[in-house]
């Protein structure tokens, strides 16, 4: 028996009076599309934050690649494999999207502010990798003729595929989306869970997904995590979760 | 969206094509370069001598002054525009740079290259000191705690200098490079110019380079850089080291050059100078910080010019160039920026290209 790659045990998280969540337990395997579904408010981006560590839990374990990293600063648990994309776009508006892709590669370097000004020959090396690594995500996402833009002049959905582009560059095990297919056409939802489908097969990463799109969700992933009002209702396979009552109510109400 | 597989992808090349025509320019602009130091001094073109309103009231002095500047606006820049940080402080890092000059140089004797290479640690030094606040506060807070460290910087240096000298200042004697002594305003000119040239070039380097970007992204967008696995207190401090280096160094050449600074050399005035530089020239720039010093050294005596020719003008003319000159370059600073703060955060360049659109726009009609 093997350790999942990400488990979440207990873990509560309280903003004064409010619980966003509250004892949250979930796994996410390795090479698994794992989706964490639920109306609005119950507590998704909240459960991310506390993974990537941008919030501190007020309680409870998180334990990714069999470490122990609740509560560690957030740059630290990206070190330790984890990349996510944010809900509201996060990208860098003053740097072109190549550029954008290419922070990604961040971590897969070591030269430092010296030898990139003196170009030297390891900061060289390192920017040739990562240049020919962000060419081929812009491929792979088919967006190279828009390398030279700036994320401000693309459409919603395309400013939404580069941070899931530099997500992918980043050197990690585990990626998190926060509604990846947000504002897309059908067709693009169809297109990107192609995508997603992929990056676990090529590039052997696993995923924790936040998406309101039931449909989409149930196609793509192996196991749903449902959330309301910051409890677990429902945790299983698409088919066990589509059936259950609990979760059938807590959509009643049209919250998709 | 393309079904190409993973790898196998064209690659396209990002520089941009070095065509005839660019070379050319190039070429030019070094010939310019070249020249402008021997114009200025002989003050005639093949001989036939120009009148100081021909050579807009240019002098060498000047020249080499704003390349001084230069460092501070580009080193300035780099923290400000690219790293997300404001410094009021920048100026002390120019008193840093002397106050080491005057103990490396003035008091042990040891020659440029020492006393430049001390100035570039004790610099970095006195800059990481400086950009420890900005582990704890942000904004409004950050920027008055530069100003804290800019009246330490600048009581030491008074303490400094009458402990060891007097109220004249430190006097700063024989800059040489090796065999070449620092003698002569051309001499100066090549030296500054070559270090001017390479600063610049070092910094753009650095913001198409690993640490650089992550500092641009950090500047961007805080929390989606701490995600991609920066450390941006640790990023913020190597910004803070850099730049100081950079203006410490810049600090000793401007004792050097001028011989002799007190610690009323830099002044809070002093420090602001180089905010309303890359204000002028864009923040963020690198380009803009050569631009914004330039306009900044320069502007004063091409007016100085005019009011040398406004014999018949109008009184207003005469009243505002000639009787207060001084009030009225710095009210024409002031107030240009003013308006690129609130019009073109992108100094002159950006308010010159909206202007440009505006006008367009109304021809257009
Ligand atoms: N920083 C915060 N301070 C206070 N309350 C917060 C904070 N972050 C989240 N919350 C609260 O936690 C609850 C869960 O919010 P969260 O953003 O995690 O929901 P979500 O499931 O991602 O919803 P959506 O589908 O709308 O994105 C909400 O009540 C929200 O107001
Ligand atoms: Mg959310």
């Amino acid at each position: 028996m093997t350790e999942p790659l990400l488990s979440v045990d207990s873990l509560d998280m309280r903003f004064g009076g409010i619980v966003a969540l509250d004892h949250i337990s979930l796994t996410a395997e390795k090479g698994a599309i794992t989706a964490l579904i639920g109306p609005n408010g119950a507590g998704k981006t909240t459960m991310f934050n506390c993974i990537t560590g941008m919030y501190r839990p007020t309680s409870g374990s998180i334990r990714f690649a069999g470490r122990e990293v609740a509560g560690r600063p957030a740059f630290e648990i990206a070190r330790a494999g984890v990349a996510r994309t944010f809900q509201n776009l996060a990208l860098f508006p003053g740097l072109t999207v190549f550029e954008n892709i290419l922070c990604g590669a961040y971590l897969k370097g070591s030269s430092g502010l010296l030898q990139g000004a003196l170009r030297s020959r390891r900061s060289r090396r390192e920017e040739h990798e990562a240049e020919a690594e962000a060419w081929d995500i812009l491929g792979f996402l088919g967006m190279e003729d828009l390398a030279a833009s700036k994320p401000a002049e693309l459409p919603y959905g395309q400013q939404k595929q580069v941070e899931f582009g530099r997500a992918l560059m980043q050197k990690s095990q585990l990626v998190l989306l926060d509604e990846p297919m947000a504002g897309m056409s059908a067709g693009e939802k169809k297109a990107m869970s192609d995508l997603i489908l992929r990056v676990r097969s090529d590039m052997g990463k696993s995923f924790l997904i936040v998406e309101h799109d039931i449909p989409v969700v149930m196609e793509l992933s192996d196991k749903i995590v449902v959330l309301n009002f910051g409890r677990k209702i429902a945790d299983g396979e698409p088919e066990a979760v589509r059936n259950d009552p609990k979760v059938i109510a807590a959509y009643i109400g049209g919250e998709d | 969206m393309t079904e190409a597989p993973i790898t196998a992808v064209p690659r396209r090349p990002m520089a941009k094509a070095w065509t005839a025509s660019r070379a050319i320019l190039a070429a030019l602009g070094i010939a310019a370069l070249i020249y402008l130091p021997f114009l200025l001094t002989e003050r005639a073109v093949f001989g036939v001598p120009l009148s100081n309103g021909m050579l807009l009231n240019l002098g060498i002095t000047q020249i080499n002054l704003m390349l001084i500047f230069m460092l501070g606006a580009l080193s300035l820049n780099f923290l400000t525009g690219c790293a997300g940080l404001i410094s009021i402080g920048h100026g002390a890092f120019y008193a840093v740079g002397a106050m080491t000059g005057a103990v490396v140089g003035t008091q042990w004797g040891l020659p440029l290259p020492v006393v430049l290479v001390a100035a570039a640690l004790v610099g970095a030094l006195a800059g990481v000191i400086a950009g420890l606040p900005s582990l704890r506060v942000r904004g409004l807070y950050f920027v008055l705690s530069t100003l804290a460290a800019h009246h330490i910087i600048i009581f030491i240096f008074q303490e400094y200098q009458f402990e060891f000298f007097d109220v004249a200042g430190v006097p700063y004697t024989n800059p040489a490079l090796g065999p070449m002594a620092l003698d002569t305003p051309i001499r100066w000119y090549f030296f500054l110019l070559v270090l001017v040239i390479a600063v610049y070039w070092g910094l753009s380097n650095i913001l198409k380079s690993r640490e650089g970007r992550a500092m641009r992204a950090m500047h961007d967008h805080e929390l989606a850089a701490t995600a991609m696995g920066a450390d941006v207190r640790i990023l913020r401090l190597k910004a803070f080291a850099l730049s100081s280096a950079i203006a410490a160094v810049a600090g000793a050449l401007y004792a050097y050059y001028l011989t002799n600074a007190t610690s009323e050399s830099f002044g809070i005035s002093f420090a602001i100078q180089f905010i309303a530089m890359i204000i002028i020239g864009g923040l963020g720039s690198l380009p803009g910080s050569l631009f914004g010093a330039a306009i900044w050294l320069l502007l004063p005596s091409l007016i100085s010019g005019l009011a040398a020719n406004v014999g018949d003008a109008p009184a207003l003319v005469r009243v505002l160039l000639v009787d207060n000159r001084a009030q009225f370059v710095q009210a024409l600073f002031g107030s240009l920026v003013i308006v690129l703060l609130i019009f073109a955060p992108g100094g002159l360049p950006d308010l010159s290209r909206k202007l440009g659109r505006l006008f367009a726009r109304e021809r257009g009609q």
